[in-house]
């Protein structure tokens, strides 16, 4: 099974933006432009999340998302402000694959994972988990990296996992944007505790980063922002450096 | 026959947004199938999923869609969900027949890898295939969490972990692929071509 490498772009309607910790945002271009661009170097996936849908509690823009995804032909997932099964439907049937979900799960109605589940498969169900690390443990956030929730990751991705998602994204409040590489202790905790796909996000800055944290915690997939963004790789010459280094990837 | 194809539209469960455009890409003309008399307008259909065993039959079935789709004249190609559902039975939150076009039982995938099995793998195509040609050395996209247990109607395996799965059935003009053609790069476009040049067995 090759590892999934993930396009992912953090969209502030109407462009894709590259925040440092979550905030202090940079316009990076159109995200149908984006995506095209990634989808074409070979990424495996385009992971597409609207990261003030939740802060400014408003819906998910939808006709924004169906332009995203019109000319790519790999998955695409996305998130952002989803809170009912409608939202889901509709993202569904505007060219979503996965349906992302942190803040209205994570501090509402944690329900949401089963019904979805239950109503769309576990496949098509993913909870982005937004951690932060304290002395001895890794809290959950929402809200892109602003509002506290009290759980603890471990045992939020275990109750996940037991309410039916099929995968989730692990991305780091404190590694977001700094391109210093992952939280790769906390990564292997994560995919060694649940049987579900895990995909992190969050830090890579260089090709060694990613293939550290494939060797290290073997994670299903990976997601790649700065590292895309700002040319300092591109998917095809990451793909072909992994693979010489071992890693399986889809070519 | 022409480029038409029809893409059966059921419910809440339905990738039809990226099938369509995949098809079209592919040089399809995409109706939509809303109601029980389009399957006549069309000579052959695509029947989308995403969802479980259960609800896409209980939808197909408030449409009205299942004595339609069992008696279409013409072929037919299930992807994920949509091959699945045409076996006997699923086994997806409980018991529930399916349009019965295989047999074969719809079982939840167990291996000692991670499930649901997601990603691009690889496919071993085991017989001569209209549908699979030019494409047997290609990877597709999987996002599943259930198999076809099927000895009878197998067109390709994949593996998972060690577990070998059926990941195409065919059965004179209906076809079934656990992968996600409309997810799969350019071999999944050519795969709808070589969907639309299927003539009726």
């Amino acid at each position: 099974m090759s590892t999934r490498i993930i396009a992912k772009l953090d969209v502030k309607p109407p462009y894709v933006v590259k925040p440092v910790h979550f905030e202090g945002l940079r316009k990076i271009g159109q995200p149908n432009e984006v995506a095209v661009k990634y989808y074409h170097q070979g990424a495996d996936e385009i992971l597409y999340i609207d990261i003030v849908a939740s802060l400014y509690q408003r819906e998910i823009l939808l006709e924004q998302v169906e332009q995203a995804c019109s000319d790519i032909f790999v998955p695409f997932a996305v998130g952002g402000g989803v809170q009912t099964l409608n939202d889901f439907s509709e993202l569904f049937h505007h060219g979503a694959d996965k349906v992302v979900i942190n803040t209205h799960a994570l501090q509402k109605n944690p329900n949401i994972i089963d019904e979805a589940a239950k109503c769309f498969g576990s496949q098509a169900v993913v909870v982005n988990i937004e951690s932060k690390r304290w002395d001895n443990w890794c809290e959950c956030y929402s809200d892109c990296g602003r509002i506290r929730s009290g759980k603890n990751v471990l045992d939020w991705v275990k109750e996940v996992e037991s309410r039916g998602a099929g995968e989730v994204l692990l991305q780091s409040v404190d590694h977001d944007g700094r391109q210093r590489g992952f939280d790769i202790e906390l990564a292997q905790k994560v995919v060694s505790l649940v049987d579900i796909p895990v995909v992190v996000a969050s830090g890579a800055g260089k090709p060694e980063d990613v293939l550290e944290l494939i060797k290290v915690a073997q994670p299903s997939g990976v997601a790649l922002a700065s590292l895309l963004h700002y040319d300092k790789s591109t998917i095809k010459e990451l793909k072909k450096y992994l693979r010489e280094n071992g890693v399986e990837v889809a070519l | 026959m022409s480029n038409l194809v029809g893409v059966v539209n059921y419910g809440t469960a339905g990738n039809i947004h990226s099938v369509r455009k995949a098809l079209q890409k592919a040089g399809a003309d995409v109706l939509l199938i809303n109601q029980a008399e389009d399957f006549k307008k069309v000579p052959r259909i695509v029947l989308p999923g995403v969802g479980s065993f259960k609800e896409g039959m209980m939808e197909l079935e408030s449409d009205g869609f299942i004595e339609p789709i069992q008696m279409f004249d013409g072929p037919i190609l299930g992807i994920c969900l949509g091959m699945q559902i045409l076996s006997s039975l699923g086994y997806e939150h409980g018991l529930t027949k399916g349009l019965g076009f295989i047999k074969a039982e719809v079982k939840l995938v167990e291996c000692l890898g991670k499930v649901p099995h997601v990603g691009f793998n690889k496919i071993d195509v085991i017989k001569d295939s209209r549908l699979l040609k030019g494409i047997e050395n290609e990877m597709f996209y999987f996002m599943h969490s259930y198999e076809v247990v099927n000895y009878t109607d197998m067109l390709a395996l994949s593996e998972c972990s060690g577990h070998k799965f059926v990941s195409a059935v065919e059965r004179r003009s209906v076809f079934g692929v656990q992968f996600h053609p409309e997810k799969s790069r350019e071999a999944g476009i050519k795969l709808f071509k070589n969907f639309l040049a299927v003539d009726k067995v």
